[in-house]
């Protein structure tokens, strides 16, 4: 068996990729539920699950996914028991306290499988339908998505991993030494805590932030845990540059995997070898730990990419053959949880 | 055919390791409930094998003790944030409602509407939104620098929210072809980006019994959950209540008063007894003394003797309803703080009945048949034991009498309540 580095896949559920077949309804649970229990006997480390805001124009609710993607990720922990499970939400839509204690839950409900996707691009659409028509500008956006991301990350730690006691004889059910506050006073919000969930089996859900620009890279150094990258083609964030940043920051190398966000075209069943050199290629050069395949919520595209794809990247020893641990940290080899 | 007689409605409160406060204590309790969804599963199956009409969940933005060494002496600063813990239980049932409690003081209409029309999605139509106002300082102090807001305007920011949610649920909120929402509160222009409710719209529950709260139940609620302790107090509530309905063109039966109600149940009286002494037992004074403060909006009642009358209080800018119904039990049955806090403990001011299968179901009858309740919010004071206990005894003895369904007369909560697919959006 080929030994060295194993490259880390994620699949995005993007229900308006090119290869969507033409459909009236969005996609059922039953089908959303199939497509990640396939995706999960493959052994992928995760899949991301899409919170798009409306689209432009009037048709979008027939095409989306109709469901948000943090109670779409609850119903799916309860079906499945490896695969990583990770759900987009805003910065505009939700108040930190809230989005760090659903998180939190959502963790917990998984076993320690859950992450939050956070994208850096401001979307002035979805401000309009949060009181906030004026939008945010791009520097406020990011000062403040800043300090949301800090607070999220405060209150998922408010709790030490063995802070609960349960010591029903004695009546301590916690102890009082290992609950922190927050105490956050800062630029745009004020949370004290603590937050009213159990620490994470995994330490924390995992953080992945996309949609970085240039200014972005020092935020996404410091917290990411996982970083999506599109195409080297596309001007913006470099893979090279991160890992400086992050080091710069105390961060280990491995502390932050950078994935490649890959969308497959229809020539995928007749080629695979041609997407696995697609993926090999970046993968050898070190430009990234993996990637992050864009998929119709579409069961055939995905069987294509598991039964055609996965096996001719297994035969060249780019990827591991079972899950390593029981989390998602585990999964990406990140600290944490099973680590400890 | 059997003549068709009217059918009480049951909600499956669940909470932490049980409702008593002490419940954590119990050595047959689940002590590690607030962390493990396996549990939570089977509650909801248990509940939905009775035919519950839904499960009901509390929720608070924040720990509910700001002392942390009593809160460290209770199991409730932990627990699953209730719209992730129901999305989990839809995936794990398929019949029983699944009403969560959230706060129009902490969140976005936009979201909300949106996050719950996904529950119900996700359920097949068995999705609802218990409507609160939030009361606490400490979710307020999570939610910026400038504390709780008072009374009157949380309602007046919940009248505003509650609309806009309706709207969006309505498919009558679209601000590309017509006015978007442009209030006090909120601005909104879109529509959801979701497919209709399967249901027609999510079933709105509200809490809050203050004459704010009640007009506002009367406006938007189809269920309404409440606090009462005697027979009269619920009685005058559900008149007050159905009588306002008529202002906004509704129905009495538009609307479903369920209160809680907090049942210690065992084959013998004696039994039932002794379970309840038991857990009482389990309660250490400063738990209860802070829990009752915590409701009666003072911080300092642990600075007047525990075995003294409880002391002038100024009105509540908090839960001015549970504050009122609290001093009037202490006046009525001339107790002391200590007394107070133990009775209050075992269930937050709600209904207690303690005894025999029979006794319970004849106490829940004469409120049911006595025009004080169409329904109630069942609250077991620790977990499983106790809602098993409910779904085994009590139930079978409500059906006997043909006061509760023997099977689901539909698929979505709306079905369950008897309510047609939802058209509310007229009213407001
Ligand atoms: C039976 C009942 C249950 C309630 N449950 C909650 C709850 O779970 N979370 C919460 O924040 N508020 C809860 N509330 C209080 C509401 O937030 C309410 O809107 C606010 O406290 C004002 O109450 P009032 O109208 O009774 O004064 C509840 C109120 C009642 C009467």
């Amino acid at each position: 068996m080929a030994s060295g580095a194993k490259m880390h896949l994620a699949v995005s559920l993007f229900p308006e990729s090119a290869l969507s077949p033409p459909s009236d309804a969005g996609p059922d649970f039953t089908l959303l539920a199939r497509f990640v229990q396939k995706a999960e006997t493959a052994g992928l480390d995760m899949v991301l699950l899409a919170d798009s805001a409306p689209a432009a124009g009037g048709d979008a609710p027939n095409r989306q996914v109709p469901f948000e993607a943090t109670t779409l990720l609850a119903a799916l922990a309860t079906i499945t028991s490896r695969i990583g499970l990770v759900a987009a939400a805003s910065t505009v839509a939700h108040q930190p306290y809230n989005l760090a204690r659903r998180f939190a839950s959502l963790d917990v409900i998984s076993h320690g499988r859950a992450g939050w996707h956070a994208s850096m691009v401001p979307d002035p659409r979805e401000a309009t339908n949060f009181s906030r028509p004026e939008g945010f500008s791009r520097d406020d956006f990011r000062r403040r998505a800043e300090e949301f991301i800090g607070i999220v990350r405060g209150l998922w730690r408010g709790w030490d991993a063995d802070a609960l006691l349960f010591d029903q004889r004695g009546g301590r059910f916690f102890d009082p030494e290992k609950m922190h506050l927050l105490d956050h006073k800062g630029e745009f919000f004020s949370v004290r805590g603590p937050l009213n969930v159990a620490r994470s089996p995994q330490d924390m859900p995992v953080l992945v932030m996309s949609g970085l620009s240039e200014p972005d890279m020092e935020i996404a150094a410091r917290f990411a845990d996982v970083i999506l990258l599109d195409e080297p083609s596309i001007a913006g964030a470099k893979p090279d540059d991160l890992k400086r940043h992050a080091l710069a920051f105390g961060r280990s190398p491995g502390a932050t995997k950078v994935l490649m966000t890959v969308a497959p075209g229809a020539d995928m069943a007749a080629r695979p070898d041609l997407i696995a050199d697609r993926l090999e290629e970046p993968f050898r050069s070190k430009s990234c730990d993996g990637f992050n395949i864009l998929m119709p919520p579409a069961l055939s595209v995905l069987d294509d990419f598991v039964d055609l794809v996965l096996p001719e990247l297994r035969r060249r020893g780019l990827l591991r053959s079972d899950y390593p641990g029981a989390t998602l940290r585990s999964h990406l080899g990140l600290a944490g949880g099973d680590e400890r | 055919m059997t003549a068709h007689r009217r059918q009480m409605k049951l909600g499956a409160f669940l909470w932490a390791t049980g409702h008593h406060i002490a419940a954590w204590r119990h050595p047959k309790a689940h002590v590690t409930a607030g962390v493990d969804i396996e549990h939570y599963i089977q509650l909801a199956r248990t509940a939905e094998a009775a035919k519950f009409d839904m499960i009901f969940c509390e929720d608070a933005a924040g720990v509910r003790e700001a002392d942390i060494n009593i809160a460290s002496q209770t199991s409730r600063s932990i627990g699953f944030e209730p719209i992730s813990l129901l999305s989990a239980l839809a995936a794990q049932t398929s019949r029983i409602g699944l009403v969560s409690t959230a706060s129009t003081s902490y969140t976005e209409p936009y979201g909300l509407a949106r996050t719950f029309l996904s529950l119900d999605h996700l359920s097949g139509g068995r999705a609802g939104w218990n409507l609160v106002t939030s009361a606490s300082h400490i979710e307020a102090a999570n939610f910026g620098a400038t504390g709780l807001r008072p009374h009157a305007d949380r309602y007046e920011r919940a009248r505003e929210f509650a609309a806009v949610v309706t709207a969006l649920w309505q498919g009558k909120l679209d601000g590309v072809s017509g006015p978007g929402h442009d209030g006090r509160s909120f601005s909104v222009r879109d529509p959801l980006d979701l497919p209709r409710s399967p249901q027609g719209a999510p079933v709105m529950v509200q809490a809050g019994a203050s004459d704010e709260g009640r007009d506002l139940a009367a406006r938007t609620a189809d269920v309404v959950f409440t606090a009462a302790q005697t027979f009269e107090e619920a009685k005058a509530f559900y008149d007050d209540l159905k009588g306002r309905l008529a202002t906004y063109g509704r129905e009495p039966n538009d609307i479903k008063i369920m209160p809680g109600v907090a049942p210690v149940v065992a084959a013998t009286e004696a039994e039932a007894t002794a379970k309840y002494e038991e857990l009482q037992e389990l309660i250490p004074d400063d738990v209860g003394v802070a829990l009752l403060s915590s409701y009666l909006s003072i911080s300092d009642l642990w600075r007047y003797p525990i075995d003294g009358p409880l002391p002038e209080l100024p009105a509540s800018e908090g839960m001015q309803s549970r504050q009122a119904l609290v001093i009037e039990q202490s006046r009525r049955d001339n107790l002391s703080i200590r007394q107070l806090a133990r009775h209050f403990a075992g269930a937050r001011g709600h209904w207690r009945v303690v005894g025999t299968p029979a006794q319970i179901a004849d106490e829940l009858e004469a409120r049911f048949e006595g025009g004080a309740a169409d329904g109630f919010n069942v609250m077991p004071s620790y977990f499983p034991g106790e809602l098993d206990a409910f779904a085994v005894l009590v139930v079978p003895e409500l059906q006997r009498r043909g006061l509760f369904r023997t099977d689901y007369e539909g698929s979505t909560l709306r079905d369950h309540l008897g309510y047609e697919t939802a058209d509310v959006s007229s009213r407001l």
